[in-house]
C-alpha cells in the first residue's frame, strides 16, 4: 500500500512546494551558519592575539621590575598553566626556559604546525607564536594552540549539520503529511468526476464544512455539476419530447394508412401503394428511434442498469437465432465460443449490438460466404469477434463504418438504416470496450474487446481504493492492436 | 370485453376506441391520468391500456396505484420512448405487457387477445393439443399423428408459444419478445426463417398446414378448416 502511495504523494504539487520551501530554508540556514562562523572565528582569533600580547606585556613588566632570574622563574611557573606555551632564549639562541616545541621561531608573528605525538606521525596541531626581543637581549616567544578554535569549528559544523538534517527530515515529513491531506481531497474530487463520467449525474463532491480553499473549489464544482445535470436533463427531456412530438403524428399517419388499407381492399394497385407508404413510414420511424437511442446511449445514462452478463450464453443465443436466417441466405455460420466468460454490462444492449454485427455480416457478404463468430479470453480482455470472408472494407473506411449513416457502397445496398454499426459503437463506448475493424484477408473482422481488469461502473468509493484502482490500471495497460 | 384506454392523444384514442368497438369490445376512454385512475379503480374492466406520458398523473404511477389497490386486470403499457428503461419500469410497476408507440392497431389487438385469455388462476397444463399435433411439456416431446417430431430447443419454444395461444394471432414482434427475448427489431428475417423450418418439420409427411401466416402481420396456429 505504502509503496504505491508514496510515489503518488511525492508527485503532488503540495509536496513539490514543501520540498522547494525546505531547500530555500536550508540554503538560508547554511548562509547564516557561514556568516556566524566567520564572525566567531575572527573574534576568537582576535582574543587569542590579545591574550598572547597581554602575556608578553606582563612578562616584560616582570623583567623590568624583578630581573632575569625572576622572569625565568615566572615563565616556569606559568608554563602549561594557562594553556599558553613559552620559550625564552638567550642572545645566542640557546633555550633557557619554557617548553615550546618550536626551537627557533622567527621574530614577530608566525604560525607553526607540529605533530601532536613525538613520533611525528598522525594529527597535527597549529601554534600561533609571537616572538619579541627583550630589553636584556633575550628572546621571548609566547604561543597559543589553534586547537580551541578548531574545537569550536568542529562543534559548530556538527551542530549546524544536525540542525540541517533534523530540519530537512521535518520538512519532508511535513510535506508528505500536507500532500496526503491534499491528495485525499483531490481524490474525492477525482472520484466524483469519474462517477459522473460513467453516468452517475447525481454524484457531488463532499464538503468539509471548513470553508477553506478546497471547500470553495468543491462548492464551485458542485454548482457546475448542478448546472451540467440540469442541462443533461434538459437534453434528455428535449429528446424525449422530440420523440413524443414526432412519433405521435407519425403514429397517426400510420393508423390512417392502416385504416385506409382496410377500405382499399379490392383495389390491388391502391392497396400496394398504401402498403409501400406504410413501409416507408415505418422506415422513417425506425431510423428516428434508432438515432434517439444512439444519442441516449452515448449520453451514458444507462450504466446504472449494469449487471453481470454471461457473454458466452449471450453470443450463443444470438448465434442460434441467426443460424436459420444465415443458412437461408446461403451463408455458412461457424461459432467458436469459449464458455463462462462474464463482464459487467447491459444485457439487452449487448444482445442488440451483437445481433447488429450478425445482421451486418449476413447482409454485406456474397452468397456462400463464411461467417465466423468467436469469443475468447486474451489476457485481461474478453474478445468477441464476427469475421467474414466477403469483400471486406478498404483500410481508409474501416473507422468510418462505425459512423452514423455511413454506407460503403451507396449504389448497390440500401438495406437497413445505416445506423446498425453506429449503434454497436455507442454500446461499446458505454461499456468502455474497444470496437475495431480489421482486414480478415479476405473479408472483414469486427472485434469488440472488453477490458475485464477495468470493468465499467466499478468505480472505487473511498480514496484508498482509488490507489488500488490506479495500480490495476498501471499494471495492466490496454494492449493496442 | 370491457377495455379501458387511458391516452391523452385524442386522435389516437378515437381511432383505437373506435376500432375496439368495431371488433365487438366495450371500450371506455380516459383522457388524463386522474380520470383514468378513478375509472380503473372501479374494477369494471377486463383489460386496461395505459399510456406512459399523461397529464396530471403519469402511466407508471397509475399502474402502481392500481396494483396496490388490488386491481388485477391485465395492464398493457404504452410507451412512446422505445426505451428499455421505460419498459422495465412499466413491467416492474405491475404491467403485463408493453407496446411501443406508434403501433399498428392489429398489433394492439393481437396483444389484447393474448393478455385477456391469461387465466386468473394458472392451471398447469402439461399437454397442449392442436388438431393431431400434441406437445408434451414435461417430456419436452412433440408428436403429430402419433409420430415424434424432432425439434431444436428454439423451434420447441416457438411452437409452445404458438400452441399456448392457439387460435389467436401472434405478431412477429411478440414472437421476438417472448421466444427470443429480443426487445428490438432484427433487420434479418430470423422469425420467418425459423418459422419455415418449423413448418417443414410439422408437415414432413404432407399433412395439412397448421401454422397460418397472416400476411405482413403475424402467425396463428389452428386446426385446418
Amino acid at each position: 500500500m505504502l509503496s504505491n502511495l508514496l510515489p503518488r504523494l511525492m508527485r503532488t504539487a503540495s509536496f513539490g512546494l514543501a520540498v522547494l520551501y525546505a531547500a530555500v530554508l536550508a540554503g538560508s540556514v547554511i548562509i547564516i551558519g557561514v556568516i556566524v562562523y566567520w564572525a566567531l572565528e575572527s573574534s576568537l582569533e582576535r582574543q587569542m592575539t590579545a591574550r598572547i600580547d597581554a602575556e608578553i606585556q606582563l612578562l616584560k613588566e616582570e623583567l623590568r621590575a624583578e630581573g632575569d632570574s625572576e622572569l625565568i622563574e615566572e615563565i616556569q611557573r606559568r608554563n602549561n598553566v594557562l594553556g599558553l606555551e613559552y620559550l625564552l632564549r638567550d642572545a645566542k639562541g640557546t633555550s633557557i626556559a619554557g617548553t615550546m616545541p618550536v626551537l627557533s621561531p622567527a621574530s614577530g608573528w608566525s604560525t607553526a604546525e607540529l605533530p601532536i605525538n613525538r613520533s611525528g606521525a598522525g594529527a597535527q596541531r597549529t601554534l600561533r607564536i609571537h616572538s619579541v626581543e627583550l630589553d636584556n637581549g633575550m628572546r621571548l616567544s609566547v604561543a597559543d594552540d589553534y586547537g580551541s578554535i578548531e574545537d569550536m569549528r568542529r562543534a559548530w559544523i556538527e551542530a549546524t549539520g544536525w540542525c540541517l538534517i533534523a530540519f530537512l527530515l521535518l520538512s519532508v515529513a511535513g510535506g508528505l503529511l500536507l500532500s496526503r491531506g491534499f491528495l485525499r481531497r483531490v481524490d474525492t474530487i477525482r472520484i466524483t468526476a469519474e462517477s459522473i463520467i460513467s453516468g452517475d449525474l447525481e454524484s457531488r463532491v463532499p464538503l468539509h464544512g471548513t470553508n477553506d480553499n478546497f471547500d470553495r473549489l468543491s462548492l464551485t464544482l458542485n454548482q457546475m455539476l448542478d448546472r451540467i445535470q440540469t442541462l443533461m436533463e434538459g437534453v434528455r427531456h428535449m429528446s424525449n419530447h422530440i420523440a413524443h412530438a414526432l412519433r405521435t403524428p407519425l403514429g397517426r399517419l400510420q393508423q390512417k394508412l392502416e385504416a385506409a388499407r382496410k377500405t382499399a381492399l379490392g383495389n390491388p394497385s391502391y392497396e400496394a401503394a398504401l402498403e409501400n407508404i406504410q413501409q416507408e413510414t415505418e422506415g422513417i420511424l425506425s431510423t428516428f428511434s434508432a438515432l434517439l437511442r444512439i444519442s441516449k446511449i452515448e449520453a451514458g445514462a444507462r450504466q446504472s442498469g449494469f449487471s453481470k452478463v454471461d457473454l458466452s450464453t449471450l453470443l450463443t443465443t444470438v448465434c442460434d437465432a441467426y443460424s436459420a436466417a444465415a443458412e437461408e441466405r446461403g451463408k455458412i455460420l461457424g461459432a467458436d465460443i469459449a464458455p463462462s466468460l462474464w463482464t459487467r454490462g447491459d444485457k439487452e444492449l449487448l444482445t442488440e449490438a451483437m445481433a447488429n454485427l450478425f445482421d451486418n455480416a449476413i447482409k454485406h457478404t456474397p452468397e456462400r460466404a463464411h461467417i465466423n463468430v468467436s469469443l475468447y479470453r486474451d489476457r485481461s480482455n474478453i474478445v468477441a469477434s464476427v469475421a467474414d470472408n466477403g469483400l471486406g472494407v478498404p483500410p481508409e473506411a474501416r473507422d468510418l463504418i462505425f459512423e452514423r449513416f455511413y454506407r460503403l457502397d451507396r449504389s448497390v445496398n440500401t438495406e437497413g438504416t445505416g445506423l446498425g454499426l453506429a449503434f454497436v459503437a455507442a454500446v461499446a463506448g458505454l461499456h468502455g470496450s474497444k470496437l475495431s475493424a480489421f482486414d480478415n484477408s479476405p473479408g472483414l473482422r469486427i472485434e469488440l474487446r472488453f477490458d475485464v481488469a477495468k470493468p465499467p461502473n466499478m468505480l472505487p468509493t473511498a480514496p484508498l481504493r482509488a490507489y488500488e484502482a490506479d495500480r490495476v490500471r498501471y499494471s495492466h495497460p490496454v494492449p493496442t492492436s | 370485453m370491457r377495455v379501458l384506454f387511458i391516452e391523452d392523444d385524442l386522435e389516437t384514442a378515437n381511432y383505437i376506441v373506435d376500432g375496439l368497438r368495431r371488433s365487438g369490445h366495450v371500450a371506455d376512454h380516459a383522457a388524463d391520468g386522474q380520470d383514468g385512475l378513478l375509472r380503473g379503480l372501479s374494477g369494471r374492466y377486463e383489460i386496461i391500456i395505459v399510456d406512459r406520458m399523461l397529464p396530471t398523473l403519469d402511466g407508471l404511477r397509475i399502474v402502481k396505484t392500481l396494483r396496490s389497490a388490488g386491481v388485477d386486470a391485465p395492464v398493457l403499457f404504452l410507451t412512446a420512448l422505445a426505451e428499455i428503461d421505460d419498459r422495465v419500469e412499466g413491467l416492474e410497476g405491475g404491467a403485463d405487457d408493453y407496446l411501443t408507440k406508434p403501433f399498428a392497431f392489429s398489433e394492439l389487438m393481437a396483444r389484447i387477445s393474448v393478455l385477456a385469455r391469461r387465466p386468473r388462476i394458472t392451471t398447469i397444463e402439461t399437454i397442449l393439443r392442436v388438431a393431431d399435433l400434441e406437445m408434451d411439456l414435461i417430456a419436452r416431446r412433440v408428436k403429430r399423428g402419433g409420430a415424434v417430431i424432432d425439434l431444436q430447443p428454439r423451434e420447441f419454444q416457438l411452437l409452445e408459444y404458438l400452441m399456448r395461444n392457439a387460435g389467436r394471432v401472434v405478431t412477429r414482434t411478440m414472437l421476438l419478445e417472448k421466444v427470443w427475448e429480443f426487445n428490438f427489431d432484427p433487420k434479418t428475417k430470423i422469425v420467418e426463417c425459423q418459422m419455415s423450418r418449423l413448418r417443414a418439420k410439422l408437415a414432413k409427411d404432407g399433412q395439412p398446414e397448421l401454422i397460418h401466416t397472416i400476411r405482413g402481420f403475424g402467425y396463428v396456429i389452428k386446426p385446418p378448416s
